[in-house]
């Protein structure tokens, strides 16, 4: 055998091309995200999925590269030249040779799905052109849509520049599988988010990761862990970054972690056309859940906020819904508070439960002709197409800022709330005729601070549950 | 090739759904009337066949079902019973049952849950063709998880004497064309996809055994005739008509969408699917409101008096809904929810009213105090009715989404629901609605948004005035209830 030039191995991040408005390359945007990641990594990765390679004209390739090898401090820079077709790639491979990149990642010939001869053509035919060239080979069905069969691998492991393989699909049955037959000629690197842990354990030498921009050192950690034998710390570093991990892969690689680097105060850029910066594979929910991850991580400040539970006598704290004490007082409703949980996921729930003919009616048609920005109330449903009756109204008393406060009002507590008043009516504690002739005020205290959606879920049950039970519970 | 064909199977096959009764055993007399309902449109009747949940069932229930089928056709029609099982062993033993019992034939689906090999399938339908009684294939992969190879259907439907059809429901055209290059003449090829039926039938399919054939025998066996005289576009226009329920019967929960349309349309003691299947389950809500829509259309809802006033107002109702209270409107709350797609959803609060109550009320405060980015708009006079968007509307895209594609949706929803005596002519100048419309951010298809608040709205009416869900309905589903927000992603 001869002698292996170049192993890869390590966490290696597929770096993002930040692109201007504009369409066009950002090199100062690109040179500055380098610059703060290359401390953390052991190499990078121009022009990979995540650089929307596929979007680049060679020369912009080329350009993205020779950057790299500039800001590299001396580690190896692994340059993404798969094209479709094998001529290209053989081009786009040169060039990046001849910019100084240590070794070339080649995807999976894609579109036309070539048979497996063909595959096995496409990357033997590169590697020949290019001799002195190390090659690392790609599997990414998610996006070629057929996977580098590993009878192939098998084969190709045994020229002599081919020196690696990165596996993107997640799919550790393959990984085993390609370990087994060329884990001893071929360096394999996991190249998916979520199985981070489990590839190394399983004998991945590193990594090639869209999130080793974001958060480069919990992979290091995850690494160093693995290699002492130290999988307790390894499992809770890649739990804590699983969710994360997760919208990266499945909510749209580079796009996201554009966004979470933006979050970060690092200029991205934009995705080029067609691909959205948010409204499309990311939408504006999974944008909102991404800034609240990178909280949990403190990679950014959760805004502070002031946040108090509404005081004073409960029949007063309607005036925000157009409904004042005598108002309240004089229309023969039912009037409970409950207050849940501690720290951060704390809810109070004031209810008021009121004939829909009358003041409390007018109040809540109201509001759902007026919605206040921020104060936005909205009916209250088991699910889509299962609303609850009485008719209840969720309104929520600290101004929601952003998505991620609103989805917590939305999600969790809209479904609590409506679990607990059917709980209610199934135990005949509101009584069945107040399904036709009563409608629910609930006003909603939750902190804007709020994380964690199953506890909020628990404590907004407990709350609305308590607050039903003292209203019905005084008046018999 | 020798043709196996036979006389009797052609044309029309409902495959029959299973009514249960109140102690989930079989509720005989709801089946018979089914078939009743069923046979003076039909060539056939199918027992104990996907649709009718054969899979929940246990051998003697199946046994049951098939005899009371038998009795009440009374040779009228072949019975082409449900008898395929897991293993081959069962499925002969049924199979033989059945033959003794005095059934046509057997539908006998592809081994399923483990995924025997083609030569293991093949030799499956050898031992089963020694039964001796006439025998279907029936290639069904979105259920069996295994799916016939044009050579498999060839190879079993040459080699075996008393293989006399195949049923393909798997909705595959090229392998449904593969076959009928393969054995068209030799044996009898039915089309068991409702979504392509038509098609197949024009293709040369000698007949359909449909879920949705339950519901609109009639419509099908127009269908079939067109076909056979060679009048394609009556069978095209036709599978237009019914394509909405032939996809949502095909791909959305089909015996509970098929057993609620039956209650829809005049069954109202059908019941409702075995568990695991459930109401509002993989037949969503949603889809029960689309059905229901594409039945009125189909004039297969009854038009009932409902109390109003002194004479009373046509209603359109199901015939196993109570009648809606009409004359007490302070204030009602509907709901509509419709998709898909994902971004262009549809979610509708609406309020109806009297106009001397509190929707009337909050109309005129409204419109004295409109603000930018929540613009309301009036967009009809009569019902009074007031658009209201969700959330703060942002650049012309999104106004254009709000206040010309949903608006326009809303209002045909209106008049629809007018003309298919959804909402009573003799109400309109009494009350007032408010439509509070969700247009997503990331929306762009302008069609979707007009057609998905269209139905949002719709089903909103109808459940505003018949006061849905009921308290049994929130019941049943408090916490198998799925909130798409609730979860992290």
């Amino acid at each position: 055998m001869t002698t292996r030039p170049f192993r890869p191995g390590g966490v290696n991040p597929a770096l993002v091309t930040p692109f201007g408005k504009d369409q066009s390359i950002d090199e100062q945007a690109y040179r500055r995200l380098i610059r703060h990641v290359i401390a953390d990594v052991d190499g990078l990765v121009p022009c990979g999925t995540t650089g929307e390679f596929n979007y680049l004209t060679p020369d912009e390739s080329r350009r993205l590269i020779q950057i790299a090898v500039e800001e590299c401090r001396g580690k190896p820079v692994i340059a993404g030249t798969g094209a479709a077709g094998t001529r290209l790639t053989i081009e786009l491979s040169r060039d990046a040779q001849e910019a100084g990149a240590s070794a070339c990642l080649i995807v999976t010939p894609f579109f036309l799905h070539p048979s497996d001869k063909g595959i096995y053509q496409h990357f033997c035919s590169v590697a020949r052109a290019l001799p002195d060239l190390p090659i690392i080979l790609y599997n990414i069905p998610q996006v070629v849509d057929a996977v580098l069969p590993r009878r192939v691998v098998q084969d190709l492991a045994d020229i002599p520049n081919i020196v690696g393989i990165k596996d993107s699909s997640g799919n550790l049955t393959y990984t085993m599988e390609i370990l087994e037959y060329a884990g001893d000629r071929l360096s394999v690197l996991i190249g998916h988010d979520e199985v981070v842990l489990n590839a190394l354990a399983g004998g991945a030498s590193g990594m090639i990761l869209a999130s080793a921009q974001v958060y480069p050192e919990v992979w290091q950690g995850v690494l160093a862990a693995v290699r002492r034998g130290d999988l307790e710390t390894a499992r809770s570093l890649q739990l804590q970054v699983q969710k994360l991990s997760r919208i990266f892969c499945r909510y749209g690689g580079g796009i996201a972690v554009k966004q979470a680097l933006k979050l970060m105060g690092i200029e991205a850029g934009y995705p080029r056309s067609p691909m959205k910066p948010v409204g499309g594979a990311l939408l504006h929910e999974d944008r909102a859940e991404i800034q609240l991850e990178l909280e949990k991580l403190g990679k950014i400040q959760t805004p502070a906020s002031a946040h108090d539970f509404p005081e004073g006598p409960l029949a007063g704290r309607f005036v925000s819904v157009g409904l004042d004490l005598a108002a309240v007082r004089d229309s023969g409703s039912f009037l409970g508070s409950g207050r849940e949980g501690t720290g951060a996921e704390a809810v109070q729930v004031d209810l008021l439960c009121g004939p829909k003919d009358g003041p409390v009616g007018d109040a809540w048609a109201y509001q759902l002709t007026y919605p206040r920005h921020g104060f936005e109330a909205l009916t209250t449903i088991l699910e889509p197409n299962l609303t609850i009756r009485p008719s209840t109204l969720i309104i929520p008393t600290n101004e929601l800022q952003d998505l991620r406060q609103a989805n917590m009002i939305y999600g969790p507590v809209q479904n609590a709330v409506a679990q607990a008043v059917v709980d209610r009516l199934a135990k005949g504690i509101i009584p069945e005729a107040a399904m036709g002739s009563h409608v629910i005020f609930v006003l909603a205290a939750v902190n804007p601070q709020a994380l964690d959606r199953h506890r909020l879920h628990a404590n907004a049950f407990g709350a609305t549950c308590a607050a039903i039970d003292q209203a019905f519970a005084e008046e018999r | 090739m020798e043709s196996k064909k036979v006389d009797w199977f052609r044309g029309v096959f409902p495959a029959l759904v299973t009514p249960f009764d109140a102690h989930d055993q079989i509720d005989e007399a709801c089946f018979r009337e089914l078939i009743r309902f069923a046979l003076p449109h039909v060539n056939g009747v199918v027992p104990c066949g996907t649709t009718g949940e054969f899979s929940s069932m246990s051998l003697e229930e199946k046994k049951r079902l098939i005899e009371i089928c038998l009795d009440e056709v009374s040779g009228r029609v072949p019975v082409l019973a449900g008898t395929g099982c897991q293993s081959t062993r069962e499925t002969i033993s049924l199979t033989e049952w059945a033959k003794e019992a005095g059934v046509s034939g057997a539908l006998v689906v592809a081994p399923y849950y483990l995924k025997p090999t083609f030569n293991e399938v093949f030799d499956h339908y050898a031992e089963v063709d020694k039964v001796g009684l006439p025998i279907v294939l029936y290639n069904i992969p979105q259920c069996a998880g295994t799916h016939f190879r044009w050579w498999t259907a060839e190879g079993m439907g040459i080699a075996f004497e008393n293989v006399i059809g195949m049923k393909d429901s798997s909705g595959d055209m090229p392998f449904f064309m593969a076959a009928l290059e393969k054995l068209r003449g030799t044996i009898g090829l039915f089309c068991g996809h409702d979504e392509i039926a038509g098609a197949a039938l024009l293709a040369g399919a000698d007949g359909v055994i449909l879920a949705s054939a339950n519901l609109i025998p009639d419509i099908w066996q127009e269908i079939y005739q067109a076909a056979q005289r060679g009048d394609a576009e009556s069978v095209r226009r036709r599978q237009r008509d019914i394509q909405v329920l032939c996809r949502i019967v095909a791909n959305k929960g089909g015996p509970q969408a098929v057993k609620e349309g039956l209650r829809m349309i005049g069954l109202p003691g059908m019941s409702n699917a075995r568990l695991p299947l459930i109401q509002g389950g993989e037949f969503e809500r949603e889809d029960y409101e689309d059905l229901r829509t594409q039945l009125e259309n189909l004039d297969k809802i009854p038009i009932r008096q409902v109390p109003l006033g002194s004479s009373g107002v046509p209603y359109s109702l199901p015939s196993d809904l109570e009648p809606p209270h009409l004359s007490d409107l302070t204030l009602r709350v509907g709901e509509g929810f419709a998709g898909p797609p994902f971004s262009e959803v549809a979610h509708i609060d609406l309020l109806l009213g009297s106009k001397l109550g509190p929707v009337g009320k909050a109309i005129e405060r409204a419109q004295a105090q409109a603000r930018r980015g929540h613009e309301i708009a009036l967009i009809r006079q009569r019902p009074m009715t007031l658009l209201v968007p969700t959330v703060t509307v942002r650049g012309a895209k999104a106004r254009r989404l709000v206040y010309e594609e949903a608006a326009s949706g809303v209002e045909l929803a209106l008049k629809h629901a007018i003309e298919r005596h959804n909402l009573p002519e003799a109400l309109l100048d009494d009350i007032c609605l408010i439509a509070n419309v969700f247009v997503h951010p990331a929306a762009s298809i302008r069609q979707r948004v007009k057609i998905n608040n269209y139905k949002a709205m719709r089903a909103a009416i109808r459940k505003a005035l018949e006061e849905r869900p009921s308290l049994a309905e929130m019941i049943a589903e408090k916490d198998a209830a799925r909130h798409p927000f609730r979860y992290a992603p």
